[in-house]
Formats: structure tokens, C-alpha cells, sequence
């Protein structure tokens, strides 16, 4: 067992590992930046070090810092969290070298998996479903009409120089195909002066779905089921949950057997993340990429099946065997995670600041992995997650009625903060019914649409309780001028310039 | 006393009178007719975690922020931004405003952070709601948008530049 393990992260998830470390009777070792020196990762810790400036390349993503201060502190083994060094293979390898355990996968696998087109070739090869499309540019209205009947209706038309809207038909009737493959090619040679075209399937409706996968240096890999992660704003990830009410259980373990097939096929050790896109008309999934490292958004697997993840990263780094097999692990109930952030709900622009009152929810099954507290100021250097609330359910209209429940009791103050967003998604009949997809948020909750949302409050108690704490300060002012500069001393002053 | 009160787009006008054991506090509405709120005290509680407010039998915990005239109102996760002036402040801001240009014309950095884009040139008449510059401020693009129709009068930012905080980015004529 690792006496010692230094975490090379900030924020929530460094709390997180410092958890399970300390769960495991394993010192912790901390690290921070000039920003960070008052955050809660840096106080639960049983050690901390400081690692450089607020921006990031100069403390969380130096190499050389972070293996000093592991020698220094007598650390064994790093663990990366998300983010930062965590899918970074010299990291990875520089660790080995100082004799020192990453715990996450090795070096081979973050490369194997790092580079997009070329990890996608990698899954094809290993038969896991990629979306159709033409290998190469397609030189002719004939050659198009086959291929988009090979791939299947409806299809998009690409022009390989394509973008900004231009050089790009969506084709759903195949008696269309031929003009608009003429027509994108045109724009190609107009726009972009490159009339090459591809053709690739169109994903209707499509979610982002999302195995959890574990391998082990025996060679054993086990996947721990679905995560559905379709609620983004900007293309990140504000709310996921476990399992997918879109995936049908015959899907559901196709998922899981190519999953478990791409994890061996580049004998993966760890946790990591097969991210698909799901076309929720077909329930066809098709591999998009695969995330070398703990997710945020691993609670949800957490709490549906049982298992500590991170604990088991540290016996996986250890050399030993998975302590689950595939037949051990079941879907318990459902888990629903929310995101909180520091920012504007409606505009998702950063609020960085002093947080004043912070009174997280607590009651029946809810977990907080939560980095702020009253009195912490939230830096403007890094990601504005301060932390995660997670619900879960026996099902997921339990686990939504939980999360409604904990997100009405958070008390989160002087930030802006995206609690009232959470509010309005948990609402959403798309939402609450699972038809949403990943341009649900950008469609239905931004946008025009935000007047009539947003309204969870009586506008009174805003303007009465403002008017009333401004009534009161104006009068503490008025007062207080009347103490400093009475009257009496007024006319006792100039009383005594007459005499002089 | 006398408050002027924006917040959402609307007007307000507020009178707040303290009495012993209540507060009553009447609101006009974008100029709309009087309501009369009494608040009894025991029902605005100020307490160290928060203030805790009985509105017509519904229970909230409000935490209210206030600084000149900019009040943050905190409550179930939603909060608003209230702009509020007495008195005294409505016949300053009355002098300030005509004085010509007020603070704001200009678009300065709310943080630090990197100038990704320019999407205006010198000279050109935007429209409130246009989009103005891309900046890059805690690893999120944002899209800086005209608060009215104006004319760009000048550039001081080149694209991939950073910048500090209050930074004067862009300069407008009204």
C-alpha cells in the first residue's frame, strides 16, 4: 500500500482524492498555486506545498515542480484528477522515471488515445462502431448517390474546406442528392477554392453518451455502464446522469461489449471514459472519443453501482487485480449530477469573487463534492466550477425530485452562480421525459426563450428585501454623520474660534 | 423614505416607512398603481446566516449585498441586481447625466483576459445588441455586445493581446 500520495490537482476533484486517500489511511499531499493558498483542497489535506504562480503553466502543469515537491514530501504515487497533467504522457512518463506511480493509465495508452483521427482509425480497426461516412473525397454525383445509400438517409455533405455554415447540406430525401452534392462542391471551389467532398451519416437527435470503462495490469478490462451527459452549454457538460433513459437494455449491453473490446484492444489500465454519440432515432452508437482519466462526472457511476472509483485507481496502480468483476457489477437505482458554477446563468459568463454566505444541502441521499465556502474567493485563473450535487433515486423520478429538493436548499451568495439554470433544466418537459439532446440547452433553455424562464421567485422579495436593507444602511449613515460631527461640538468649535 | 428602484427591466418607485413593529413598503411599477406590503418585523428577520423573510406565508432566505447603488439580491438560487437610488443619489445621478457622456459609453474588461476577436472597425455605427469583440477570460469565450447604438470612435485592443481588469477596450461616440 502507498503510505503517501501527492495530488496534482485543485479544486473539488483534489478534495475528492484527498477523501478516498485519507479513507485508505494514505497521507495526502497537496499542492497549490499563489491563487489557491486558501483553498479547501490546500486545508483538508496533511500536507501542502506551494508550486508557483496563479497561472496554470507556471504551477499546476509544471512537470518538474510537481515531481520536486514529490520527492521532497516522500510522496509514492500521483494522482492527476481531471484537467491539467492528467492526459499528458510525458507527465506520465517522467513520473516512471523518477520512480514515482501515475496513477492513471501508462504513457501508450494516453497517446494511443490523444490524437482524434488517429484513435478513431485505432477503434475501427478494433471493430467498434465509428460514424459512416466515405473513406476518401467523393469525385462524382454518381459516386455520391452510392455511398449516401451504403451510409444511409439522411446524410450530410461536407466540403472538406467547409465551414461557417458554408459548404455544408444536410440531405434527407435521396432524390436530392445529386443537386446538392453539386451545389456543395460549387461552394467548396467558391468559398474555400477546394471543391474535395465527403459524405458522413447525420445524427438526427443526437446525445452524448458515455461508458465508464476499468482495466487492470492483468489484462482484465470491465466497463461500469452508462453515463448520459446530453445537457451542455458551450460543448461542456453542466448536468449528467446514470443510467440513460434513452439507452434500451439490448443497446445497453452492445455498449458495454464495445466498450470493453476498445479498452482491450489498446490494453487500457485505469479508469477511463468511451465517449459515443447516440442517435436517439436509431439508438445506434458510433465512437467519438476516449478520455484517458477520471470524468467530473464520475459520481453518478459511483453511486449507481457502488464502487469507489478512485479507491480503485490506487489498488489498479498498485499492480493488483480489479476487485469487481463484470458479473459483480449492477445498476442500483439512478444518479443525476449537477455542475455548480460561478456564473452568469443566462449569459454563462464567469463570476469570479468573494463567496459570502455558502450553506450547501444536506439531507437524505445527496452527496456534495463541493470547493467553496463562505468566505472563499473564487479565482478568475482557473475553470469557474466550484463544485458537484449529486442525487440519487431508486429510480430517476426519485432522484430528480431529490436534486430539485437539495438544489431549492442551496445557499450559494455573493457569486452569481448556475443553481437557478439547474432549476429550469429540471423543469423542462424535455428534460423530465429524456428526449433532450446535446442542442437541448442552446434551443430551449438560452436565448429568447429565457423571459419567460428563470422565474422561480416573487419579483417583491427582491425589491422589498433591497429596499428595506437600503433603507437601513441609508439611516445607519445618517446617523453615524450625526455622531461624528454632532452639533454640539459643532457649536462648541466655533464657540471657541470666536474667543481665540 | 424615497427610493427609485431598476431591476429586469423595469421601474420601480419605492416608499419605505419603519414603524414600531412593521415595516410598510408601497411600490409603483413601471408608474403602474400603489401596492402597500406590510412587513412585520418578527416576518424580516435579520439574522447572522441570513435574512430570513416571510412573504406571504412563503419562507425565504435572502442575503442582500449592497454598495452605492448596486444592490445583489440572493434567494432559492436566483438572484438579482438592483440598482438603487435615494433622494441624495437621484440628484446626483441627475447632475452627472448632464454632463454629457456617462460612465459606460465606453466597453472596458469586466477581468483579465485575452482579446480574441474584433468583430467592429473605427467608425462604424453598431446597434444595441451587437456583438462587439471576443475575450477570454477564465478559460470561456465570451461575447461582448453593444449596450446601445452608438459609433466606434476608437480601437485601443489588437487581437491576442491580453488585458487587465477595467481595462478601456473600446471607445464610443453616442
Amino acid at each position: 500500500m502507498f503510505k503517501k500520495i501527492l495530488v496534482a490537482n485543485r479544486g473539488e476533484i483534489a478534495i475528492r482524492v484527498i477523501r478516498t486517500c485519507r479513507e485508505m489511511g494514505i497521507q495526502s499531499v497537496a499542492v497549490y498555486s499563489e491563487a489557491d493558498r486558501n483553498g479547501l483542497h490546500v486545508m483538508l489535506a496533511d500536507e501542502a506545498y506551494p508550486i508557483g504562480p496563479a497561472a496554470s503553466a507556471e504551477s499546476y502543469l509544471r512537470i518538474d515542480k510537481i515531481i520536486e515537491v514529490a520527492k521532497l514530501s516522500g510522496a509514492e504515487a500521483v494522482h492527476p484528477g481531471y484537467g491539467f497533467l492528467s492526459e499528458n504522457a510525458d507527465f506520465a512518463t517522467a513520473l516512471k522515471d523518477a520512480g514515482i506511480v501515475f496513477i492513471g493509465p501508462t504513457a501508450d495508452n494516453i497517446r494511443a488515445m490523444g490524437d482524434k483521427l488517429a484513435s478513431r482509425e485505432l477503434m475501427k480497426k478494433a471493430g467498434v462502431p465509428t460514424v459512416p461516412g466515405t473513406e476518401g473525397s467523393v469525385k462524382d454525383a454518381e459516386q455520391a448517390k452510392v455511398e449516401a445509400e451504403r451510409i444511409g438517409y439522411p446524410v450530410i455533405i461536407k466540403a472538406s474546406a467547409g465551414g461557417g455554415g458554408k459548404g455544408i447540406r444536410v440531405v434527407h430525401d435521396p432524390k436530392e442528392i445529386e443537386s446538392q452534392f453539386r451545389a456543395c462542391q460549387s461552394e467548396g471551389l467558391n468559398y474555400f477554392k477546394d471543391d474535395r467532398v465527403f459524405i458522413e451519416r447525420f445524427i438526427q437527435n443526437p446525445k452524448h453518451i458515455e461508458l465508464q470503462v476499468f482495466g487492470d495490469t492483468k489484462g482484465n478490462v470491465v466497463h461500469l455502464f452508462e453515463r448520459e451527459c446530453s445537457a451542455q452549454r458551450r460543448h461542456q457538460k453542466v448536468i449528467e446522469e446514470a443510467p440513460s433513459i434513452s439507452v434500451p437494455d439490448e443497446v445497453r449491453k452492445q455498449m458495454g461489449d464495445v466498450a470493453v473490446k476498445a479498452g482491450k484492444a489498446i490494453k487500457y489500465i485505469g479508469a477511463g471514459t468511451i465517449e459515443f454519440i447516440f442517435d436517439n432515432n436509431t439508438k445506434e452508437f458510433f465512437f467519438m472519443e476516449m478520455n484517458t482519466r477520471l470524468q467530473v462526472e464520475h459520481p453518478v457511476t459511483e453511486m449507481i453501482t457502488g464502487y469507489d472509483l478512485v479507491k480503485e485507481q490506487i489498488s489498479v496502480a498498485l499492480g493488483n487485480e480489479l476487485s469487481f468483476k463484470q458479473d459483480d457489477i449492477k445498476i442500483n437505482g439512478h444518479a443525476i449530477e449537477v455542475r455548480i458554477y460561478a456564473e452568469d446563468p443566462k449569459t454563462f459568463a464567469p463570476s469570479p469573487g468573494k463567496i459570502r454566505k455558502c450553506r450547501p444541502p444536506q439531507g437524505p441521499f445527496i452527496r456534495m463534492d463541493n470547493a467553496a465556502y463562505a468566505g472563499y474567493e473564487v479565482p478568475i485563473h482557473y475553470d469557474p466550477m466550484i463544485g458537484k450535487l449529486i442525487a440519487w433515486g431508486a429510480d430517476r423520478k426519485e432522484a430528480m425530485a431529490r436534486l430539485n429538493r437539495a438544489l431549492d436548499e442551496f445557499m450559494l451568495t455573493g457569486v452569481k452562480s448556475n443553481i437557478v439554470l439547474h432549476k429550469n433544466i429540471l423543469a423542462h418537459p424535455q428534460f423530465i421525459d429524456g428526449t433532450y439532446t446535446t442542442q437541448f440547452i442552446d434551443s430551449e433553455i438560452a436565448g429568447k426563450k429565457q423571459k419567460e424562464l428563470f422565474l422561480f421567485v416573487d419579483e417583491n422579495v427582491f425589491i422589498i428585501s433591497a429596499a428595506i436593507v437600503a433603507y437601513n444602511e441609508a439611516k445607519r449613515r445618517d446617523t453615524s454623520r450625526l455622531n461624528i460631527n454632532s452639533r454640539w461640538k459643532d457649536v462648541g468649535r466655533s464657540s471657541q474660534l470666536r474667543h481665540s | 423614505m424615497y427610493f427609485e428602484a431598476t431591476t429586469q427591466g423595469n421601474d420601480y418607485k419605492v416608499k419605505v416607512n419603519e414603524g414600531r413593529s412593521a415595516w410598510n413598503v408601497q411600490l409603483s411599477k413601471n408608474d403602474g398603481p400603489w401596492v402597500e406590503h406590510v412587513i412585520l418585523k418578527e416576518d424580516f428577520q435579520m439574522l447572522n446566516e441570513a435574512i430570513s423573510f416571510m412573504f406571504n406565508n412563503h419562507s425565504y432566505l435572502v442575503d442582500v449585498v449592497g454598495k452605492d447603488t448596486d444592490y445583489n439580491v440572493y434567494t432559492r438560487g436566483s438572484f438579482r441586481t438592483i440598482k438603487i437610488f435615494n433622494d441624495e443619489m437621484l440628484l446626483h445621478e441627475s447632475l452627472k447625466s448632464g454632463k454629457g457622456l456617462a460612465a459606460g459609453d465606453n466597453l472596458n474588461a469586466g477581468m483579465p483576459g485575452k482579446i480574441i476577436k474584433i468583430l467592429v472597425k473605427v467608425g462604424q455605427e453598431v446597434e444595441e445588441g451587437d456583438p462587439i469583440l471576443i475575450m477570454e477570460a477564465m478559460k470561456m469565450e465570451n461575447e461582448m455586445r453593444a449596450e446601445k447604438s452608438c459609433k466606434v470612435k476608437s480601437i485601443n485592443v489588437k487581437e491576442g493581446q491580453t488585458v487587465e481588469s477595467g481595462a478601456e477596450l473600446i471607445v464610443f461616440e453616442c
